[in-house]
Parts: C-alpha cells; sequence; structure tokens
C-alpha cells in the first residue's frame, strides 16, 4: 500500500494551527527527506507523508489528485472544489481558522440591506453611469454560485489579488466579496455586509477523495480529530 | 478528440450546406459576421450562462474581446454597420463556429451554428411562423426526423404584468425575475397582500424620508460618503422609492392567483388558447391572445400542425434579450435548435430606431449526433 499525502499549510497562522491541532491529537509532524522544507511524515499513524504547501494551493492539489488529503480554509476549497462535486468530500470541520464570506458594500449605501437591493442597483447602474456594476474579489466562483442563486447578474467580476476591501474607496469596484472574521476590517473601510450577504461560514476543515473513507488511516485519523 | 478527420469534415459541410441551402432559397442572404466580437455587449446582453461560458480576454490596446458564444448580436452588429437605414427590411443567415466553455452537458468549446436573422419584418406573427417553419425544413433538409417543438411567447407574459395594477418599477422588476423562478415568486410574494413587510437594516434610514421629496431626502443625507461610484441622489431616489413603495396599494390576491394560473398553462396551443380566454385578462393581454392565435393560424396556413407543439407559459430562452415568440425543437436527447422575438436588442446595441427581430439558430454538433453521426 502506497503511502497517502495529507497537504497542511506551509506557513502562517494556518499552518501552526494545523500543526497544533494534529500534535494535541497524538499525531507529530516531521520534516524529513532531502527537500525538508516541503515534505515529511506524520509520526503515530503510518503510511501517512506530509506535503508541505500553501493554503490556497491545497484545494488545487485535491482536485488534481496530486495529494489523497489536505487541511485548508474551507473558503479556498470551494472556491475550487464545488460543494456537489463527488470526488471530494470534507470529512472533518477542525474547528480553527473561523472566517466568513460575506458580500460588503460602502457603509453609505443607506439604501441597500439585501442582495435583491444590490440586484436592483445593479440593473440600472449601466444606464446610469455609462459601466457595468463591478465585484471586486478573489471568490470568482463563490461569488458567481452565490450571486446566480439570489437571482443576481447585472455585475461584472474585477479580479482582486490583495486588499479587496480597499476596491470601493479606491474606485476600482462598487462592492466587493470577501473573508472577514470580526469584520474590523470592513468597518475601518466603511464597508457594511449585506443583511443576506454571508456567502460561507468558513473554517478549517480535513478534506480529501472520497473513496478513502473506507481507508483504514483516515478512520484512524478521524477517530482522534475533534468530531465534526 | 482535437480537429476533424476529412471524413468528418465531409459530413459537417453536408449538414451546413444542406440547411443554408433552405435559408438561402427563402431570400435569406448569406454572410459571415466576425468570429472575434467586443466583449461588452455579450456580457450586458446575455443571461447568466453564457456570460459565466464566454471566452474573454484583452487585446493589447486593453480592449475586452471575446470570441462569439452564439451568432445573434454579431449578426445585429453586421446589421448596423451595413444597412443604410436600421429598420430597413433585411434578410440574413450565417453559419459557422461558435464558443463556449464546455460544461456539464459536455458540450464542446467550439460548435457549428447556423441560422436566420430577420429585421424590420413588420407583419410580425407572419414572420415568427415563417421562422419557425424554415428551421423545421432546414432541420428535415439536414435528416432530423421527429423533431419536438416547444413554443412560449414573452409577450402574453408582459400584457398580463401591464394589465395588473402595479407601480411600473415594480413590473420593471417582476419583468426582469420571469427568468429566476424563486426571485419571481419571492418578488411577488414581497409586492401581494399577503406577506407582512420585512424588517431589514436599513428600515430606519426608510423610515427617516417617508413623505419627504427628494430634494428634502438629498439634503437630509448631507454628508454621507457614497464611494463606489454612487452619488447622493441616486441613494436618496431609491430611498425615497422605498419609502413609497409601503404605501402602494399592494398587488390583489385575485391578480397575484391569475398570474400563477397563467404560469401554470401548458399544453397543445390551441387548448393553451381556450386557457387564456378562462383567465380572465385585461386588454392588453387579450390582444397578446389574438396575436398569439393569428401566428398558430399563419403556422397552419404554412402547413405546420401547431397541434403537435407544446406550449409552455414558463418557457423562455437562458438568452435573456428576447421579447415574444420563442422556441426550441429537441431531437432524440439534445435541443437542436431554438429562436425567437427579440424586438429591444437592436436598440439596446445603439440602433437608432426600433427594429422588430426574429431569428433561429441550429447546434450543427447536435444536429449530427441527433442523425447518429458523430460530431
Amino acid at each position: 500500500m502506497s503511502a497517502l499525502v495529507l497537504a497542511i499549510p506551509s506557513k502562517g497562522r494556518l499552518m501552526e494551527q494545523a500543526a497544533t491541532c494534529l500534535e494535541s491529537c497524538g499525531f507529530s509532524i516531521t520534516r524529513s527527506g532531502t527537500d525538508r522544507h516541503y515534505r515529511g511524515s506524520l509520526g503515530g499513524l503510518a503510511g501517512v507523508d506530509i506535503a508541505f504547501l500553501s493554503a490556497a494551493e491545497i484545494a488545487n492539489a485535491l482536485k488534481e489528485g496530486t495529494v489523497d488529503l489536505g487541511i485548508t480554509g474551507e473558503d479556498l476549497l470551494r472556491e475550487t472544489i464545488a460543494p456537489d462535486d463527488p470526488s471530494t468530500e470534507v470529512f472533518s470541520r477542525l474547528g480553527f481558522g473561523p472566517a466568513n464570506v460575506v458580500v460588503a458594500v460602502p457603509e453609505g449605501w443607506l439604501d441597500v440591506a439585501t442582495m435583491a437591493d444590490l440586484d436592483d442597483v445593479s440593473e440600472g447602474f449601466y444606464a446610469r453611469h455609462g459601466r457595468r456594476f463591478r465585484i471586486a474579489t478573489k471568490y470568482t466562483n463563490l461569488t458567481r454560485r452565490f450571486f446566480a442563486e439570489k437571482g443576481v447578474a447585472g455585475y461584472r467580476i474585477v479580479q482582486s489579488l490583495g486588499a479587496t476591501e480597499g476596491a470601493p474607496a479606491a474606485g476600482t469596484a462598487e462592492a466587493i466579496v470577501d473573508i472577514t472574521t470580526t469584520g474590523s476590517t470592513l468597518a475601518a473601510n466603511r464597508l457594511k455586509i449585506l443583511d443576506d450577504g454571508l456567502i460561507l461560514k468558513s473554517e478549517a476543515v480535513l478534506a480529501g477523495r472520497k473513496d478513502l473513507i473506507r481507508d483504514a488511516r483516515i478512520a484512524k485519523l478521524l477517530e482522534r480529530l475533534p468530531a465534526g | 478528440m482535437p480537429g476533424k478527420t476529412p471524413a468528418e469534415r465531409l459530413q459537417f459541410e453536408k449538414i451546413e450546406r444542406a440547411v443554408m441551402t433552405v435559408f438561402e432559397a427563402a431570400g435569406f442572404q448569406h454572410i459571415a459576421p466576425d468570429i472575434l466580437q467586443p466583449a461588452d455587449i455579450f456580457l450586458e446582453r446575455s443571461g447568466e450562462d453564457i456570460r459565466a461560458r464566454t471566452y474573454v480576454f484583452n487585446d493589447p490596446g486593453g480592449n475586452e474581446m471575446c470570441l462569439r458564444p452564439d451568432l445573434t448580436v454579431p449578426a445585429c452588429r453586421y446589421h448596423l454597420s451595413h444597412a443604410l437605414q436600421a429598420d430597413e427590411e433585411t434578410l440574413y443567415c450565417y453559419c459557422g463556429p461558435a464558443f463556449r466553455f464546455p460544461n456539464e452537458t459536455a458540450s464542446p468549446g467550439e460548435f457549428g451554428q447556423a441560422g436566420i436573422e430577420w429585421f424590420g419584418g413588420t407583419d410580425r406573427q407572419a414572420a415568427d411562423a415563417r421562422v419557425l417553419k424554415l428551421t423545421l425544413g432546414a432541420l428535415e433538409a439536414a435528416g432530423v426526423t421527429r423533431p419536438r417543438v416547444t413554443l412560449g411567447d414573452l409577450g402574453l407574459f408582459h400584457a398580463l404584468l401591464a394589465d395588473t395594477a402595479m407601480p411600473e418599477r415594480w413590473r420593471k422588476r417582476l419583468t426582469r425575475h420571469f427568468w429566476r423562478p424563486r426571485a419571481f415568486r419571492d418578488l411577488l410574494a414581497d409586492y401581494s397582500a399577503a406577506r407582512a413587510r420585512k424588517q431589514t437594516s436599513i428600515s430606519a434610514h426608510v423610515d427617516a424620508v417617508a413623505g419627504k421629496s427628494l430634494a428634502e431626502a438629498v439634503a437630509a443625507l448631507d454628508g454621507i460618503v457614497p464611494e463606489g461610484g454612487r452619488n447622493v441622489e441616486e441613494i436618496a431616489e431609491r430611498l425615497v422609492e422605498k419609502a413609497a413603495d409601503r404605501d402602494e396599494r399592494q398587488i390583489a390576491a385575485a391578480d397575484v392567483q391569475r398570474i400563477d394560473s397563467y404560469l401554470a398553462i401548458a399544453g397543445d396551443p390551441l387548448s393553451a388558447l381556450t386557457s387564456f380566454d378562462g383567465l380572465g385578462g385585461g386588454p392588453q393581454f387579450n390582444s397578446a391572445a389574438q396575436a398569439f392565435a393569428r401566428r398558430l393560424e399563419e403556422m397552419e396556413e404554412l402547413g405546420l400542425n401547431p397541434r403537435r407543439f407544446q406550449f409552455e407559459a414558463t418557457f423562455g430562452r437562458s438568452l435573456e434579450y428576447y421579447t415574444g415568440f420563442v422556441f426550441q425543437i429537441e431531437a432524440g436527447e439534445a435541443q437542436v435548435a431554438g429562436g425567437g422575438r427579440y424586438d429591444n436588442l437592436m436598440s439596446d446595441i445603439g440602433a437608432p430606431v426600433p427594429v422588430a427581430a426574429v431569428g433561429c439558430g441550429i447546434h450543427v454538433n447536435r444536429v449530427l449526433s441527433a442523425i447518429g453521426v458523430r460530431p
């Protein structure tokens, strides 16, 4: 039986929390091999190798099948892999890294509370301003899916590579879809979340190939991880 | 499999030729609109399905371009740049590749489309019937047997709303959401007497402008930072509208019932006609129903048997620019053709006068599958 590859975040807070989570369950992470930065093994569970990848890369690696399992943010996972994708399953919600993906508009828009309002504003926007209503985000797919569900169509997406919350003030977009934990960054940028603008209540998850559910190593891993 | 072998190419061209021969014989000029198109019109005017599936990219000058996802808009643009007068009656046909991201139904990213567009035809019902007749004739020439035809008529729906007492802005919103059944239902429930008013996070702001004029509302909002490209006037305007919405008489239960009953109509077009009579619609609906009846007569005139077609009140296409008659044709498992009337599109993309327009598109790859040839 070949070793399963478990991808965990290679840096940042999510890496620390993933490591703490695994260690508190009695597993140890050892960096090993010639490329000590990228590979390791999971002490306490034979036959599981570790790959250190950036959190954003983990969903891609799962999708492409270059890793079997991964710990990453649900937001990043769902941006890459649709919830109804039959190949991937969330095995466990890990209880750390909470973050919400939300639709936010300028606070000064006193007339906008809901997605229906946003729809109204975006439909009239072209006639009024001669350009389309723009949403800045790095969550292109989550945005498209959610807006379609809510029946909002008169917008276009502006790819944002960072500091999305600054886009409305900078004049590069009218509204944003972004991640927030406490809402303070949004507030500091004079943005408010729509009443029905919660796209995803995200946290760190353990996800992997669906057929692994019958693998004894997964059973052992799930037994000790926090239930969820 | 990338590309077509010589045999596949011949098969493909044979279908295209069979279809185009029918169109050309009927007096349609064979044009070749550009494959490369400015992206804006498509992104503005198309439904989500096409919007999310169009190949869009920037040229070195920063202009947003796309590979045409459909040939109707390119044909309209062709007409606007070639016709001396936009509303001059002109008949076009075309065939060539169109491009959309492949989706779950395993459509290829590049596929063949053949079709006709009829601009400036003044007898709308006759033109509608003839486009359907020609589409069926072209499919038959291509070897398609036992086509199944579904019809719809957005004119009936618009007329029904026009006869129903409500503020114009509600009507506009309902019309926009016809394409999204759930959003439509929620909106209708909101506007009808059946549901209590919802409180939202901006209710206090709406309260604050209640009874105020627009100018007073603008003055009251002095000092807010609108950002995101909107100004204080437009925010005040929507708040005043929202306050006015509260005082509007809500849509009567009987009217909601009538809209529901209409949307539930499905069956052969002649029975549908009987159902229209039973709805108790107003003058505009009745005149739309007469136009529907006349279109059926025109079809019979052309040797079609409308009894064999299926009418569905909710039938619309995912292209949101249709305004009246709509149809789709299935053969075997696949939708092989579709079309309809789109009287507003030309004005939307810059025609100085309104231009009546009706057309169809045939999906050549699906025709090949339907007649049992691997596309």
